[in-house]
């Protein structure tokens, strides 16, 4: 299968403000400590670990909106490190849909144009978008509330026009970053199943970080991660990866 | 060509969905999108106010400058600016009859009268005082409408003279004089052949041009009286009245060929070229505008940044959510700027009718404002409607949002993306 996401040897470390002891190795703090993990196409991956271990870090670098300290990432077969920013946001813009823990759907627009926003910037014609749309909002189940504002949308349905936005302009990659944590139980076995249908129904790729046992358990593979370090990767069936 | 037509139609469709988004985003917070529109309203209805106030203050003072006997435009010979100004008619307009023929003539050409503008001293046998004098054919000055400004007492100077020389004078020659009408005085000047000239005038009428400095020194005779004091037939100068002031550059284009004909050399004043108190008076309002003007564009400017800077930071996580999606940063400057820019329309749609509204309130109230510096007479507060003033004060209010825009704007579109998101 096609490899997808290469992380090889990624440290992320971030500066700290204020160093009470103003020594050089208490100057920043690590969030990720050459973290190694590779995805083929079509996978339905989870990274798991405890608040703090580096599953939002981890995300952040795959999705091209942050920059490792050292290690390289590549996807799809291109290295993130040697893109400039312009050619990051296009990586990102054509390649990687995003699901937020807070579902993050731009208030004044309709559901159906969050759907349709993805689209917008990459310049899809407005015939095209508008097919595309009515394609992923029914794919998630929201066809009859298209045209309503997120504020008139339960939790479950915004997680879904999130999803319906992260999927509309067909990218090769997903990622969510706790897509279940803002969920009732009820919501969230139905957001997992929809993820879990569209990765069967549409080969698309779901990179997620969540600690949620309902959503593991549905998981064929998981990454766990404990004090930015990769400390085991293994699918559901006991097979250990990495 | 098909390919690039396709992309630009793309690119449109975009745009006018990132309009929709910024007009949404301008009513997002409604209390603060009208305190805003409250402030940039009002600095453009200040300004109208302001400006309408000053308009009809210039529009005043020019049909005044005009219709208190400047005219429109004024006839005089080449060699008047450098005359002697003792024995006036030197160099004044020996043929002024044929030539007020012609001109006359003239399309938008209301009527044109002769007049002497003259120097010397009046005396009342115990006291002299120097005056300006103005020799005038009263039935001439009568149908173009130039009267002095407002009687103390008496009367215009009689249209058919009879033997006795009448005079006006100013409030405060009659004063320093001690006369009134009625009276007697002598008045004195230089003749063309440079004797001294005496004629007994009699007083019937007092006025008060309103302002303190002319009335001082103002005396006005008919043009018999003057040429017989000043012993010639020559005018200073023929002055040309006109259906509307706005018909004064076209009149004088007209006319300037035909003056070029005659024996005598005679140049064309617009009544702007000889209105120097009414120039003054402009610059210095223009200035109070302009500064007045800087303070609402600065003001807007500056409140403005703080109101969009706000709006950046409770839309962080928003911004972060765009970027994150591969918005190019570019495009996140141009939403703040539409957003911004639209504050800005709005709010000059709020001004310009509400300080219209208000410009015909102050106009029904009759309100009156105290007299000028130099001036006796109150001032009318009316207020005109200047399009071009509603057009000026928009766009300063425009572009100061859209230019206060700039800096919340790059701001946001150079936001760490992770860092957005994770922004509470």
């Amino acid at each position: 299968m096609e490899e997808i996401v290469s992380v090889e040897e990624v440290s992320r470390k971030f500066p700290l403000d204020n160093n009470p002891t103003n020594h050089p190795s208490h100057s920043f703090v690590s969030a990720l400590s050459e973290a190694s993990v590779r995805v083929t196409a079509g996978e339905f991956l989870a990274i798991s670990g405890p608040s703090g271990s580096g599953k939002t870090t981890l995300l952040n670098l795959i999705g091209c909106i942050d920059q490792p300290t050292s290690g390289r990432i590549l996807v799809d077969g291109v290295d993130t490190s040697k893109l400039k920013p312009g050619s990051m946001a296009t990586l990102r813009r054509e390649k990687i849909g995003f699901v937020f823990q807070t579902f993050n759907l731009i208030p004044v627009f309709t559901a159906a144009e969050n759907v349709e926003y993805p689209l917008l910037i990459q310049g899809v014609s407005s015939r095209e978008r508008r097919l595309r749309v009515a394609e992923a909002l029914d794919s998630v189940g929201l066809s009859a509330r298209a045209q309503q504002r997120p504020d008139l949308l339960s939790g479950g349905e915004r997680q879904r026009v999130a999803v319906a936005r992260a999927i509309v302009h067909r990218p090769s990659l997903v990622l969510a970053d706790e897509p279940t944590a803002n969920l009732d139980t009820h919501n969230a076995t139905q957001l997992i199943d929809l993820m879990h249908g569209l990765n069967r129904s549409l080969g698309l790729t779901f990179i997620f970080s969540t600690h949620d046992a309902r959503l593991l358990e549905h998981t064929e593979r998981i990454v766990r991660l404990c004090d930015g370090q990769v400390v085991s990767d293994n699918s559901t069936n006991g097979g250990s990866r990495g | 060509m098909a390919k690039l037509s396709q992309i630009t139609q793309r690119m449109e469709a975009a745009v006018a969905k990132f309009l929709l988004l910024a007009f949404r985003n301008v009513f997002r917070n409604r209390r603060r999108t009208l305190m805003t529109l409250f402030m940039v309203g009002g600095g453009v209805a200040g300004l109208l106010l302001v400006g309408g106030f000053f308009s009809s203050m210039f529009w005043g003072l020019r049909e005044h400058t005009i219709n208190s006997g400047l005219g429109h435009l004024q006839i005089f010979t080449a060699d008047h600016f450098n005359r002697d100004e003792v024995r006036v008619l030197d160099t004044g307009i020996d043929n002024w009859r044929q030539v007020a023929a012609s001109v006359q003539t003239g399309g938008h050409v209301r009527g044109v009268a002769p007049r002497i503008e003259f120097y010397g001293m009046v005396s009342n046998g115990d006291k002299s005082s120097v005056f300006m004098g103005t020799a005038v054919d009263p039935a001439a000055e009568a149908s173009l409408g130039f009267f002095p400004a407002r009687f103390e007492s008496g009367r215009e100077l009689d249209r058919k003279p009879t033997g006795e020389v009448e005079a006006l004078i100013g409030v405060g020659l009659a004063k320093s004089m001690n006369v009134k009408v009625g009276d007697g005085l002598t008045v004195l000047a230089m003749t063309s052949d440079g004797a001294l000239n005496g004629v007994d005038v009699q007083i019937v009428g007092i006025v008060d041009n309103g302002v303190a400095e002319m009335d001082a020194r103002y005396l006005r005779i008919t043009l018999a009286s003057a040429q017989r004091l000043l012993q010639s037939d020559r005018i200073t100068n023929l002055v040309v009245g006109l259906d509307k002031t706005e018909n004064t550059d076209q009149v004088a284009a007209e006319l300037t060929p035909r003056l070029s004909g005659l024996p005598q050399q005679l140049v064309l004043k617009k009544w702007i070229d000889l209105a120097t108190y009414y120039k003054q008076v402009r610059s210095l309002f223009s200035t109070i505008f302009v500064f007045l003007g800087a303070i609402v564009f600065f003001m807007v400017l500056m409140s403005s940044v703080n109101t969009l800077l706000m709006t950046m930071f409770e839309r962080t996580r928003e911004i972060g959510t765009m970027l994150a999606m591969g918005t190019p940063r570019t495009w996140i400057i141009a939403l703040f700027m539409f957003e911004a820019t639209l504050i800005g329309v709005f709010g000059a749609i709020v001004g310009v009718l509400s300080g219209n509204l208000l410009g015909v309130l102050v106009n029904r109230s009759g309100l009156h404002l105290p007299p000028p510096p130099g001036f006796t007479t109150p001032m009318s507060f009316h207020v005109l409607h200047v399009p071009s003033l509603m057009i000026g004060s928009s766009l300063l209010v425009i572009v100061s949002l859209a230019l206060a825009s700039i800096f919340p704007a790059v701001r946001a579109s150079r936001l760490r993306i992770a860092e957005a998101l994770s922004h509470v």
